[in-house]
């Protein structure tokens, strides 16, 4: 086992948490992960399908290398790591300490279900008569007041809502295995005082917390009654009102806590007083309730303040860096001034509340109805930017992926219709379409492609047309023509805001906020917060999707892993030996049996003797054994004793839910000497739901499975799979601010870097950005990163060279570098990251060069800063965004240019505020928080103007003189004007050839970019492991994004690089040579470019890291040379005759 | 509309001075339509609300001042509470109202001269006095528009069959001193702006 020296937290268990955190375990530091929610994945949990593959792929985020570290299964259903400790309902409460040095408290909240003993048989849920909207279906649907936080969580353990339940002890009775204590009697042990001068006031607040809660309250009517009682009897907590005659309420508070300082006291204030509760806390109140008191509130706010003072305090957790990846909320339309009908109309929903009517374990079963009648949905319409994009709810952002979702809403809602043999109208109302990520543009013309209408336009209320029983929309077409539209269902895209209680967490972490309320980063950094060693990730910092998320949280984890090593947290791994197993490969197979007996479930549809007799004409078997309820702490226990006792060696365990035994089985290794390897765990018990009354078939169905388990445990495999050693050293391909980043990034690890850069000089890019559209001077990032690298001993710099040709794989690759023509130098690395960056592609057409009046972004910006241009010389300045973009061939968004334009717009007037200036748009991808510089230059009368694909507008050379004709749509009038300078917003283009991606196994997208794996989950990687992309060759961003997906390729780089010896995992491919012909099926069939040719031994090789077990080479092989360990033939038709009872 | 449509404007960017306020008010305004989506008086108007916020915005002030748009405006304000942007719209409108009425341009003296005799009749009698005040918008109106008594006659006769109309002492002065001193300082007040 790795001693883990590094200690790290992460904040929250959502889809960057989860990155974030197993990205620091795989590099060997321990991570603990709280979520203060009682399921991890966030979000995503209630999200099913992702564009743009309109599928889910969270396992796609599992570790590849050393990957039996962790449980390899859905990761909706759990997520297991050796180096992760997961801690649900937690949160933090105090961080204390340095960077390198937090120390963190923090308090799990008390559930009264006790996790070892819940089976999840759900029997508490059907006795519980409380029932309260279900926050999992966004509010859609009721659940019980017990219940389970997800239906796919495993395994799934039931869990009280505090706020709802009424502590009737229905639960309790119901409960088969004692599970649940809501714990009386500890409660009646809980001395509440209240004082209040008005007996309606003590009266009823005695009777609310004597029932609802369950406390003990005395009463006392002025603050000389209340010291009295103080006195007389041990009290817990006292509630006391502040305006009474005679002594007051913050007098008492003082008084008491100079007699009884650990009492623990509320104050009790009128609207009025608030402010004087506010100072009664700062002299030693703990909180303060605001009469009249909401009963709804009030019980669950004194539940909270008992278990806060009942909980012992946990000893500080110590860690070097904290993570936070605390996820957004959502703006409720409810709540403004512009309602559209939400919370009045039911069939007017969230797009969250979509997901869920769409999902199949959401309150329809998937089925796309009306939630007012259950009508099937014949028309549907997306209305964007709500909450997002208005001034009037305080919403100066764009909340960046409601385009998106709404568009993949569209499109599952279309193909769900489809299947049901139904038309669909869809139909999106949009102000701007922001399809600003990589692959976005072609998914929106997909959606359009298939159906779905786009009309720009923004609907102002949503009003129910009581004559067709519908939904009426009126907007204006682009014309201003009022056109009405009719839908069954509204949806609206509900726009991102900070999350529940993110300003107290911010004080408590002592980080800065934004004027929105999210987390303030450093100016070119996306992680970086104000304070050193704390990090954020993912949706904290602003809506994204799951690529943006997944590469910020890697890029989050490296700047915190950089912390705990610069905090002396040492890198190395303690001595890789894994625990040592007896070799039992010699010894005849001696399979113990233990069947979960599940209460009295099994006992109606199986005879244990039947199952005994059948299960023992197999001579593997050396007893079947029979046990109560594996799943819970004594079952386990009486089940690691009968192994002990009997030491078989191997063990098959017939129970349900196997993906939960995974680190129950490697403890129970650890502990029993018992090769983890040799133990299986089959379902046999999940399926006897509703099949009670056929209890034949439903025993050999169990015999066959449990059949099956046994002929795989008899062939298992224990030999170990060599693993990779690896040259512990990394090469960086580009000198730009991603190259620089990446190699900075992992040079400060104590990993030596070879960077090659083709010009003389490092910087890339920013040798000619000199500001940013924040208003930030590029130059000190560029000096301060540039001498960061030319000092650093472990990067070594190659300039004026360039990569001639590279072979190898994760692990060690050789690559021959050419500086000038004829020196050739060769550099042995262990991975290899592309950072070859991009450059502004030439514009084709508007007349580019034949006028110089008529220029590029980059152009424009160079002649400013030399001076060659000056504002105040300028009457009209045209900028014509997408000049060669979002259509084919280059049909992706650049990402950077509307914001370029924003930049020269608002420099441009800042000198010259008359002049004119002119912006023809397609769609303005101002996105996140540089909406506000929309908004900017909008105020300073800076003209956009909308323009189609085929209508675009069209520059004159009229002698020197340059002048613009186009179409004003909304005047529905074609304009002219002179314009002393054209812009073109050219794009991006990357450096990044074919040749030399392929020289390194990488691809190229049909764009010419890196292709990623996987566009979501696995942003940075290439499909071959240890390669990876970033910075502009990999994607179109800003310096920010840059280096975000620099430093997350960086931290994907050091989980290899961090290996001396890189383990490979349990199932992995292999060859026979003897049989093998050579054909090289086998390598064209691998995903994962595992395999390859050894010329000189002629002979198949395979990267056992590399291979993933999925096996496709196997079953290609025509000679049957090729196999998968764990997969052996006579393994298989031996399972094979057990499954057909043979 | 048509032969607005086929004509190109030649954006000059010049606005006269006194309207820039109107422009300023609008400015960030970003197209989104909401406004005459909201406009319950939209169907009547020859330019849609936004159409008209954005020919202010490209300086075509001069036509804005030919169609009947922001006469229209019954200052429901709906459009005001639906603006992304916040703008105020409606005040934008009556701003633009208001420099018709100072200017006392022709093309709008129907609505202007209606409203300016409505206050004559309350500052006169200290509450609309209907009779007097259709007498007195009839004779500003008459010269040019010498059918427009026969228009109202219907509504009139309506009104006179319900007893919606009186028929008091025409020279009856109310109101005194005090609501005079009110309609002084109104006047004082718009002279200071």
């Amino acid at each position: 086992m790795n001693k883990k020296i590094g200690q790290a937290l992460v904040v929250g268990g959502g889809i960057s948490g989860i990155r974030a955190a197993l990205d620091l375990a795989e590099f060997g530091y321990g991570v603990t992960l709280i979520d203060r929610a009682p399921h991890l994945g966030g979000v995503l949990t209630q999200l099913d399908h992702q564009f743009p593959t309109n599928h889910c792929g969270m396992c796609k985020m599992l570790p590849l290398v050393d990957r039996d570290k962790a449980a390899q299964f859905c990761l909706r259903k759990g997520l297991f790591h050796d180096n992760i400790t997961l801690r649900l309902s937690t949160e933090v409460m105090a961080v204390d300490g340095e960077p390198g040095r937090f120390d963190v408290t923090l308090r799990q909240a008390v559930n009264p279900v006790d996790p070892d003993r819940c089976t999840g048989c759900g029997e508490c849920a059907e006795v519980c008569p409380v029932e309260v909207p279900d926050a999992f279906n966004a509010g859609l649907g009721l659940r019980k007041a017990i219940y389970l936080p997800t239906p796919h969580t495993i395994p799934n353990r039931y869990q009280v809502d505090a706020a709802a339940c009424t502590r009737c002890g229905a639960c309790v009775d119901a409960c088969p295995t004692q599970a649940i204590s809501l714990n009386d009697k500890a409660r009646k042990d809980f001395h509440i005082l209240v004082v209040d001068d008005e007996l309606i006031v003590r009266d009823s607040l005695k009777e609310w917390i004597e029932i609802e809660g369950g406390f003990s309250v005395t009463m006392a009517d002025s603050g000389e009654a209340a010291l009295e009682a103080l006195k007389t009897r041990q009290v817990d907590l006292m509630l006391t009102d502040i305006k009474m005659p005679g002594m007051d309420g913050v007098t008492l508070l003082q008084k008491a806590g100079e007699l009884f300082p650990d009492l623990t006291v509320v104050m009790m204030t009128a609207y009025a007083t608030v402010e004087t509760a506010v100072e009664a806390m700062k002299i030693g109140a703990l909180d303060y309730l605001i009469k009249p008191f909401d009963p709804d509130a009030l019980i669950p706010k004194i539940v909270g303040i008992y278990d806060a003072v009942k909980t012992p305090d946990e000893p500080p957790l110590k860690v070097g860096s904290i993570v936070l990846s605390s996820g957004s909320a959502f703006y409720d339309p409810s709540e403004g001034k512009d309602t559209l009908g939400y919370g009045q109309l039911p069939d007017v929903v969230t797009q969250l509340e979509f997901e869920r009517l769409l999902s199949g374990t959401g309150p329809t079963g998937g089925h796309l109805v009306r939630p007012s009648d259950g009508r099937p949905v014949g028309r549907i319409a997306w209305l964007q930017c709500v909450g997002s994009r208005d001034l009037q709810t305080d919403a100066d952002f764009c909340s960046n992926i409601c385009c998106m979702i709404s568009l993949k809403q569209s499109m599952l809602a279309r193909d769900k219709a489809r299947q049901a043999g139904m038309d669909l109208d869809t139909h999106i109302f949009y102000m701007d379409m922001r399809t600003f990520g990589k692959s976005f543009q072609r998914y929106r013309d997909q959606a359009e492609e298939s159906g779905v209408n786009l009309t720009r336009a923004r609907i102002h209320s949503v009003v129910p047309d009581l004559t067709q029983g519908d939904l009426q929309l009126r907007y204006a077409d682009m014309s201003g023509r009022a056109e009405e539209c009719h839908a069954d269902m509204v949806v609206l895209a509900a726009g991102q805001r900070p999350p529940l209680g993110t300003a107290a967490m911010a004080e408590l972490m002592g980080i800065g906020l934004n004027p929105w309320g999210f987390p303030e980063t450093e100016p070119f950094s996306l992680v970086h917060t104000d304070r050193k060693g704390i990090v954020a990730a993912g949706a904290f910092t602003g809506l994204k999707d799951i690529s943006a998320s997944v590469t910020q949280a890697s890029a989050a984890a490296l700047n915190a892993s950089r912390t705990i090593h610069e905090g002396g947290g040492s890198l190395k791994l303690e001595s890789g030996s894994a625990h040592e197993y007896e070799d039992l490969s010699r010894q005849l197979p001696r399979i113990l049996v233990v069947i979960c007996t599940c209460g009295e479930r099994l006992k109606p549809v199986a005879d244990p003797r039947l199952l005994t007799r059948h299960l023992k004409q197999d001579p593997a078997v050396d007893q079947v054994l029979f046990l109560d309820r594996t799943c819970t702490a004594e079952g386990w226990a009486s089940l690691v004793d009968m192994v002990r006792n009997i030491n078989p060696n191997r063990l098959l365990i017939g129970a349900c839910q196997p993906y939960a035994y995974a680190r129950k089985l490697k403890a129970l290794g650890a502990d029993t000497g018992l090769n983890p390897r040799l133990m299986d765990v089959v379902d046999i018990l999940s399926s006897i739901q509703g099949r009670e009354g056929e209890p034949e078939a439903f025993q050999a169905a169990m015999i066959a499975e449990l059949r099956m388990a046994v002929a795989r445990l008899r062939h298992a495999d224990t030999s170990a799979v060599p693993g990779v050693p690896v040259t512990q050293s990394a090469l960086v391909v580009g000198g730009g601010i991603a190259g620089m980043s990446t190699a900075l990034a992992i040079a400060d690890h104590g990993f030596p870097v070879d960077q090659v850069e083709q010009s003389e000089h490092m910087g890339g890019n920013l040798l000619w950005i000199k500001n940013t559209l924040g208003g930030h001077e590029t130059a000190g990032l560029l000096s301060d990163i540039r001498s960061r690298v030319e000092k650093h001993p472990h990067i070594r710099a190659h300039t004026g060279a360039r990569v001639l040709c590279s072979f190898g794989q994760a692990g060690h690759f050789l690559t021959s570098l050419g500086t000038g023509e004829e020196t050739v130098e060769n550099i042995e690395h262990g991975v290899a990251i592309l950072a070859t960056g991009g450059r502004e592609a030439v514009p084709d057409g508007y007349h580019y060069g034949e006028n110089d009046r008529i220029l590029t972004h980059r152009e424009l910006s160079e002649k400013l800063d030399a001076g060659d241009i000056r504002p105040e010389t300028l009457n009209t300045v045209v900028m014509i965004q997408c000049a060669g973009t979002r259509e084919e061939p280059r049909n992706y968004c650049s990402k950077v240019c509307c914001g370029a334009a924003l930049k020269h717009a608002l420099a441009l007037t800042d000198i010259h505020p008359d002049l004119q200036v002119y912006v023809f748009y397609r769609d303005m991808m101002s996105y996140g928080f540089t909406e506000s510089y929309f908004t900017e230059a909008r105020r300073r009368r800076v003209r956009f103007i909308p323009y189609t694909k085929d209508r675009k507008p069209e520059v004159l050379l009229e002698g020197g003189a340059v002048r613009i004709r186009a179409h004003e749509p909304l005047l529905g009038r074609d304009i002219e004007m002179g314009a002393d300078l054209v812009v073109l917003a050219a794009g991006v283009v990357p450096n990044l050839s074919a040749d030399l991606a392929q020289s390194f196994g990488a691809t190229l997208d049909g764009d010419g970019f890196f292709q990623a794996a996987e566009s979501k989950w696995r942003p940075v990687d290439a499909l071959k492991e240890g390669v990876f992309g970033c910075g502009l060759a990999h994607s179109p961003g800003n310096i920010p994004e840059s280096i975000a997906s620099a430093e997350a390729a960086a931290q994907r780089a050091l989980r290899i690089l961090c290996h001396a010896l890189l383990p490979s995992g349990k199932l992995t491919a292999d060859v026979r040579h003897s049989l093998c012909a050579l054909c090289e099926r086998c390598i064209e069939v691998c995903p994962y470019e595992a395999r390859s040719l050894d010329p000189e031994e002629e002979r198949i090789m395979v990267n056992p890291v590399m291979c993933q077990g999925c096996g496709a080479c196997a079953a290609v092989c025509p000679n049957d040379a090729s196999y998968l360990e764990g997969y052996a033939a006579r393994q298989m038709l031996e399972m094979i005759d057990a499954a057909m009872g043979c | 509309m048509s032969q607005a449509q086929s004509k190109t404007i030649q954006a000059t960017g010049t606005t006269s001075s006194d309207l820039a306020e109107v422009r300023d008010m609008v400015a960030a305004c970003i197209q989104c339509g909401t406004c005459t989506g909201s406009c319950p008086n939209a169907f009547a108007m020859d330019l849609t609300p936004r159409h008209m916020w954005r020919m202010v915005l490209m300086d075509q002030i001069d036509e804005v001042f030919q169609s009947r748009t922001f006469m229209l405006c019954s200052a429901c304000y709906t459009c005001t509470l639906r603006c992304p942007r916040g703008l105020p719209l409606t005040e934008a409108l009556s701003l633009l109202k208001q420099r018709a009425s100072r200017d006392d341009l022709p093309c709008y003296r129907q609505s202007t001269r209606f409203y300016r005799r409505f206050i004559d009749s309350v500052r006169r009698h200290g509450r609309v006095q209907e009779t007097t005040f259709i007498a007195l918008y009839f004779m500003d109106m008459t010269p040019k528009h010498p059918l427009l008594p026969l228009k109202y006659t219907p509504l009139g006769l309506r009104l006179m069959r319900r007893g919606k109309l009186s028929f008091p002492n025409p020279f009856a002065r109310a109101g005194g001193q005090s609501l005079e001193s009110i309609f002084n300082k109104v006047a004082a007040l718009e002279e200071a702006v």
